[in-house]
């Protein structure tokens, strides 16, 4: 048994005010985990990363893996980790899915965006650059999964084309990371970006009710949001909804929306809750009441919709390191009510044997790529008239419990065919052996339901300056692909010191340190 | 949950090796990472072995698990 604040092994971080790499540690109290680092130059941070529930210690949270190096490293080693991304040779994770901002511009102007919005707008990518940027990431990364992001990427004038090109170049999946107001804002926008062969969006959603809107986003967004999903489901495009995170703003809506996202089942294949982090320009360090861990997150899914799903559900990931997320996923039954569907593997066991990264990303890229995409042979179009959108209410109250229409399609019992032997059994053939089609059973109606009304649930937990891991860092498979063609780690790219400037991203007319 | 029911022809035919029993259809439980489902199955009455006809594990049953891959 551990004592209260044994460091769990060493790691490292960064100074949240220099930037340069330090030693750090992990103190666990109980069950909530702590980084601590020491800068010579500007003392001691110390920022709370963990919350733990019973069994789901930090300690306990783990799913090891074997590293795998870059096929094709862009950068050599030189300075040490974080300052040498491109991806350098010390890598130890495929691109699960490569990030593109084709565009620095945005119709909202939000308070919390790690993205570029508000600062110096860099002019919009070509054509012709992000074909070159796909291009490198295929070379690199060979055929992961693409989204496009900003600033706000539905407002690039060529959207359609570059989503066509993408997946005229072999890209299995490509999403849009977008906060929806021109899907709702345009009709013909959605079926266009569908028409190029868009498979998902990732769709910004804060809230089912409207007040974090006006907190979060500045205005009241809740209807257009709502307008999206419906417009994007009619147009066969997977949606994911993503709300951001914040406490005392948003916190104890998780249930809700979790409810909702059920209720919007098949269309909505998916929710991803962002736990908030802080980029950009901060006098003083995040006080640790204003983070939510991930265990959090499971807690209150648990006690908001009072047990329709469990903490102890959710699994931590296959591709990124195991404390950057969690998932699970159910089949969303007529009801409403959710029947969990993940392996339960001995994830908190810590017996867990490591598997290689690289089959990680791949088992997560094939996840992503089947499941936030729209499912086939379901008539999401049909289910999604049955479920209105009134104007000026909240949503807990304005998506009423329809009954979803749930066209169970009609199938043919696979044919018998006995084996030649089988253990402990002898065959031989019947005299009158017949194959008549039987009705259909229990598991024929759970695979009917099942391949469409499956709703993934996860969250994944970005880094900032205070809360920085490398280990962490090392394993990410969420890389952004620059025009200079380098692939660098999600969160070394957004990553900014507290006076804002970044360490990679040049934004805010501020030089990048790296 | 009602009982599944195969095709009568996977269960014809078939006699237990160790107890020299012919077949005959019993109820069982399969668990699927969590889930159960009622099947009815060819089953030795003596010693209670059961026969997964090759029918059902290519067919539905290959599918569930396909179904219940996670990431």
């Amino acid at each position: 048994m551990r004592s209260e604040s044994e460091p769990l092994p060493a790691t490292q971080s960064v100074c949240p005010v220099c930037l340069r790499p330090l030693p750090a540690t992990i103190e666990e109290q109980g069950q909530d985990a702590y980084l601590v680092k020491y800068c010579p130059d500007h003392g001691k941070f110390r920022s709370v990363i963990w919350r733990g529930n019973p069994g789901q210690e930090l300690s306990r949270w783990s799913r090891p893996k074997i590293p795998s190096r870059p096929r094709v490293p862009a950068t050599p080693v030189e300075r040490g980790c974080p300052l040498d991304c491109g991806l350098c040779p010390d890598h130890r994770q495929h691109t699960c899915t490569a990030l593109l901002e084709i565009t620095w511009r945005c119709n909202l102007g939000c308070p919390v965006c790690f993205a570029s919005a508000g600062g110096p707008a860099r002019p919009d990518l070509t054509l012709p650059e992000v074909e070159s940027m796909l291009r490198g990431v295929m070379r690199m990364s060979g055929p992961c999964n693409i989204q496009f992001s900003g600033g706000e990427p539905s407002l690039h004038h060529d959207l359609a084309a570059l989503v066509a090109l993408a997946k005229d170049m072999g890209f299995p999946f490509v999403q849009l990371n977008t906060n929806g107001l021109r899907a709702a804002r345009e009709a013909d926008f959605a079926p266009q970006i569908a028409q190029a062969g868009l498979d998902s969006v990732f769709l910004q959603f804060d809230s089912h009710r409207e007040q974090p809107y006006r907190t979060l986003r500045g205005q009241p967004l809740l209807q257009e949001k709502l307008l999206a999903v419906e417009r994007f489901v009619t147009a066969g495009i997977g949606v994911v909804l993503v709300p951001t995170v914040v406490p005392g703003v948003n916190d104890q809506d998780l249930g809700g929306l979790l409810r909702l996202a059920a209720r919007l089942s098949p269309g909505v294949r998916g929710i991803h809750f962002q736990p908030v982090s802080y980029f950009g320009r901060f006098p003083a360090p995040p006080e640790d009441q204003a983070r939510i861990t991930l265990p959090e997150i499971m807690r209150g899914l648990e006690e908001q919709t009072r047990g329709l799903v469990h903490a102890q559900d959710f699994l931590p990931p296959a591709c990124e390191h195991a404390r950057c997320s969690f998932h699970a996923n159910y089949l969303v039954n007529q009801d409403q009510s959710l029947t969990l569907l993940s392996e339960q593997r001995a994830c908190c066991s810590g017996k867990v044997e490591p598997i290689l990264a690289r089959e990680g990303a791949d088992q997560s890229k094939a996840f992503v790529s089947r499941q936030w995409r729209a499912p086939s042979g379901c008539d999401c179009q049909a289910e999604q008239r049955h479920k209105t959108f009134p104007a000026n209410k909240d949503a807990a109250t304005l998506l009423p419990m329809a009954p979803t229409h749930d066209a169970e399609p009609v199938r043919e019992p696979a044919a018998a065919v006995p084996p030649a032997s089988a253990n402990g059994m002898a065959w031989t053939p019947p005299e009158n052996a017949s194959t008549e089609a039987l009705p259909l059973d229990d598991l024929d109606r759970f695979l009917a339901r099942a391949s469409t009304h499956r709703l993934a649930v996860s969250a994944m937990a970005f880094q900032d300056a205070w809360t920085l891991d490398l280990d962490r860092l090392r394993g990410c498979c969420i890389h952004v692909a620059t025009p200079e063609g380098r692939l660098i780690p999600f969160c070394a790219y957004n990553l900014t010191a507290a006076d804002g400037r970044p360490l990679y991203r040049e934004t805010h007319g501020i030089p990048s340190l790296a | 949950m009602s009982t599944i029911r195969i095709p009568e022809a996977d269960a014809a035919g078939w006699r237990c090796r160790s107890c020299d029993e012919p077949l005959e259809p019993a109820p069982v439980s399969l668990e699927y990472l969590g889930s159960s489902f009622n099947v009815e199955l060819p089953a030795c009455p003596r010693c209670g072995m059961v026969l997964i006809p090759e029918a059902l594990a290519l067919g539905k049953m290959a599918e569930v698990e396909r179904l219940l891959e996670d990431k």
